[in-house]
This record gives C-alpha cells, sequence and structure tokens, in this order.
C-alpha cells in the first residue's frame, strides 16, 4: 500500500493518512475484515512517526471502519449493507456545506448552484 | 506508567543537576520502547546536562534514572549495552583508522557487531581506512553514530547527532533510525535545532528552556491545534480564546491559536468576518512554544 503524504499539503499527516484509508475501505480497495498493515510498517514504509499511524487507526476506528484486535492489528470493521454508500454521502453533504454556504453569501441562488454542480459532475464524466 | 508489563525504555524521576549560575530540574520524564522523544529547547537549556546524567557521564544531585527497568548503573556492562550516546564527546584515537576505531569498541560490547558496524560504515560512505583526525566534520559524526549503533543499544541518546552534516547524510541517517525503530523495541531521544528533521519522526516534543520543561506534545495534536487565524472583527479590545500571539490593524486580526477549534468557536460567537485560517509546520509551532506564553505552561 502506498499512500501519499505530504507536509506541505495543509492537513495533518495523520488526516491525510486517515482521508487516503477511509476512501480505499469505501471504495471496497480494502475489504471487510481485511488486515492493515502493522503500525510501526506502515509509519516506516512512510517515514512517519509511530503515533502519526496509531492516531489515523484509531479515528478510523472510532468512525467504525476499522477494529483493533489486541495483538493481531487493525482490521477493516465488516460494514453492513449500504454503510459504506451512506459514509460516503454524509462526508460529500459536510464537505459541500462550507463552499455551498460561501456562495450563499456572494448572491448566488440554488439554481446557480445546482447548474455549477451539474457543470463539476459533467467535468468528472459522472453524469453519463 | 507501565506499558503491558514491558519496562519503559527511559524513566527520570526528580532529576536535579545545578552549576554556578544554572539549575536543571527537578523533571520527570519517560519514554516508551518503540517511540522517539525529540528535546527541543536553546542553547544552555539543558539539553546536554540532561543526556550527559543519563548517560552516566555527570552525576546528578538528585533524581532517579532507570533504563529498561534497571536503576542507573553505568558501571554495570548490562546497563552499558542498553544505551547508546552521540554527544559532543569525541573518544575516538585520532592517529587510529576509522576500523581500527570501530574494532576496539567490540570489546567494551558483548552484543558489538562487527557486520553490522561495517554495513553501516558503508551505507555512509564513511572510510574505514582513513585516521580519525584526518576525517571531515561530517563523516566524524558518521563515526560517532556507527560506533553507538554497532552494539545495537535499546535506548538511543543523540544529542544534536545531525549539525553539521549535510541534507543528504542528515537523511541518510533519519533513513537508518527508522529501520531501527521498526521492531518496536528501540527508543530514541533526540535532541536537535533543526526541528524539520524530525517532526516527521518524533512521535511526541518535550520542550526545555532554562533548565525547565515547557510541556510535552504530540505532533499529531500539535499538528492539528495550532493555526494561523486571520478575521474581521470591528468590536473593541477582545480577548479571543486559545490565542497565543494577537496582531490587530483597526478592524483586521491574525492571530495564532494553541486551540483552533475553541478559537474558531468563540470568533464565531463574535460575529468574525473573512475567517481564513492555515495549518502551520511542527517548526513554527515549536518556535511560538519556546517564545513562551500561558499555553506554554499548562501541559
Amino acid at each position: 500500500m502506498l499512500l501519499h503524504l505530504s507536509e506541505l499539503a495543509p492537513e495533518p499527516l495523520h488526516q491525510q493518512l486517515s482521508r487516503q484509508l477511509r476512501a480505499r475501505i469505501l471504495a471496497r480497495e480494502l475489504l471487510d475484515g481485511e488486515l492493515l498493515p502493522s503500525i510501526r510498517a506502515l509509519a516506516r514504509d512512510h517515514r512517519v512517526s509511530v503515533i502519526t499511524v496509531q492516531r489515523a487507526y484509531e479515528d478510523l476506528e472510532r468512525e467504525g471502519l476499522l477494529v483493533s484486535r489486541p495483538g493481531k492489528g487493525f482490521f477493516v470493521a465488516p460494514q453492513p449493507e449500504g454503510q459504506r454508500r451512506r459514509v460516503a454521502l454524509a462526508r460529500l453533504r459536510d464537505a459541500l456545506g462550507p463552499p455551498v454556504a460561501a456562495a450563499r453569501a456572494e448572491g448566488l441562488q440554488p439554481s446557480d448552484i445546482l447548474e455549477v454542480f451539474t457543470h463539476v459532475l459533467d467535468a468528472e464524466g459522472g453524469t453519463q | 506508567m507501565s506499558n503491558g508489563g514491558i519496562p519503559l525504555a527511559l524513566r527520570i524521576s526528580g532529576l536535579t543537576k545545578s552549576f554556578p549560575g544554572f539549575q536543571l530540574g527537578p523533571f520527570d520524564l519517560d519514554l516508551e520502547p518503540g517511540r522517539v522523544l525529540g528535546f527541543v529547547g536553546p542553547n544552555g537549556a539543558g539539553k546536554t546536562t540532561t543526556f550527559n546524567c543519563v548517560a552516566g557521564l555527570l552525576r546528578p544531585d538528585a533524581g532517579d534514572i532507570e533504563l529498561l527497568g534497571r536503576p542507573s548503573t553505568p558501571g554495570d556492562a548490562r546497563w552499558r549495552d542498553d544505551l547508546g550516546h552521540v554527544g559532543e564527546v569525541g573518544g575516538f584515537y585520532a592517529d587510529w583508522t576509522t576500523g581500527r576505531n570501530l574494532d576496539l569498541l567490540a570489546s567494551f560490547h558483548a552484543a558489538w557487531s562487527r557486520r553490522r558496524a561495517i554495513d553501516l560504515a558503508e551505507r555512509f560512505g564513511l572510510p574505514l581506512d582513513r585516521k580519525v583526525k584526518d576525517l571531515s566534520k561530517g563523516n566524524q559524526a558518521k563515526l560517532a553514530l556507527v560506533a553507538v549503533l554497532g552494539h545495537d543499544p535499546r535506548l538511543l541518546l543523540l544529542d544534536e547527532p545531525t549539525a553539521g552534516l549535510d541534507p543528504v547524510v542528515r537523511s541518510e541517517v533519519l533513513e537508518v533510525l527508522w529501520e531501527v525503530l521498526a521492531d518496536g523495541e528501540h527508543a530514541i531521544f533526540y535532541s536537535t535545532h533543526i526541528i524539520s528533521d524530525i517532526s516527521r519522526l518524533a512521535d511526541e516534543l518535550v520542550f526545555i528552556h532554562d533548565g525547565r520543561l515547557l510541556g510535552r506534545h504530540a505532533t499529531t495534536e500539535m499538528a492539528e491545534s495550532w493555526r494561523r487565524i486571520t478575521f474581521r472583527l470591528a468590536v473593541g479590545e477582545t480577548r479571543i480564546a486559545g490565542v497565543a500571539e494577537h496582531r490587530r490593524v483597526r478592524d483586521e486580526h491574525q492571530v495564532v491559536s494553541f486551540a483552533q477549534a475553541e478559537t474558531l468557536r468563540h470568533l464565531g460567537e463574535l460575529g468574525a468576518d473573512r475567517i481564513e485560517h492555515s495549518p502551520m509546520t511542527i517548526e513554527e509551532i515549536a518556535v511560538m512554544i519556546l517564545k513562551g506564553g500561558s499555553h506554554a505552561q499548562t501541559a
């Protein structure tokens, strides 16, 4: 597993790590019950401190995406049917809140915002 | 604080050491196996004195030091084997070659591995057939590291081990340290002025100023809590929650927050406008902590 971790990115390293692991879990690149690399192995491979990986794993455990078994390591927590989609949708809603509020503050109407969303989706190839 | 029965790599309690015009401590400090603790403070703050007390080169006025659960007895061979100290003391024979100096160390340490020492020397590009007095400053620093890594100690006390090294060699040193850490049994206590060198390696930083510890912070927490925030706020003199530094020009404000969630909540309540915030590097945060302020006393 190769992750992209940069100190120049605005997110702290442990959040970059948890975001990328979360994306892999939600996209089913990491499957229910799959064992993740040990904290020390991931820390060494990506040249980050042990506490950085530990924090990322613990945050994902709190979100219900990982489960730790003492002495064995961290596993992808089995997700109920539809749960990955619900988590992804909730994250999208949270992420869109601030830019939508900013757009409203700058005088755009809901119809303007919907139009922009459609454009963005087209650019992503998402509406076919 | 025990860790499931595994002894702490290092445990310092009530350490005190005085010189005319300077007092170190008293303070407590511990370090778990598998962890890296960065030691950060200005020159003369007490970092080297602390290391020298742990390494048995200085006798503390008071306090106890334990390595892997065993009390400090610097003459004890087992204790010496558990400790690797890179400090300012050279301790090499200047007229001998690098290789001969390393071979001599084998007789002091039961756990010495000649293979390991030679492998490390090769990785660092350290010439084994050159006399120590003819080595560059960088090569002397490399020799000091190879000399302590050769017996594979569980606790590394690294007192500015990369001072005077060029960026490529500094990164080679850090690569080796990551490998040393990988089995979870080694701990590193590392002082440096180049905080960016250890901001990814260190789990925590402990700050020291004028002989006193200013606090100990996980690097993850530092990266998460501290923010530079600018905003507009028209109301008069206001103390903003969680702020370490505050600049103001009319209604434009720029603050450094050590508790961004608290600060942003307070700004929301005050009705601040056009809030922009950005993270800070560990180095910037370290400077803020050392410059002092109420936040530095709390941890």
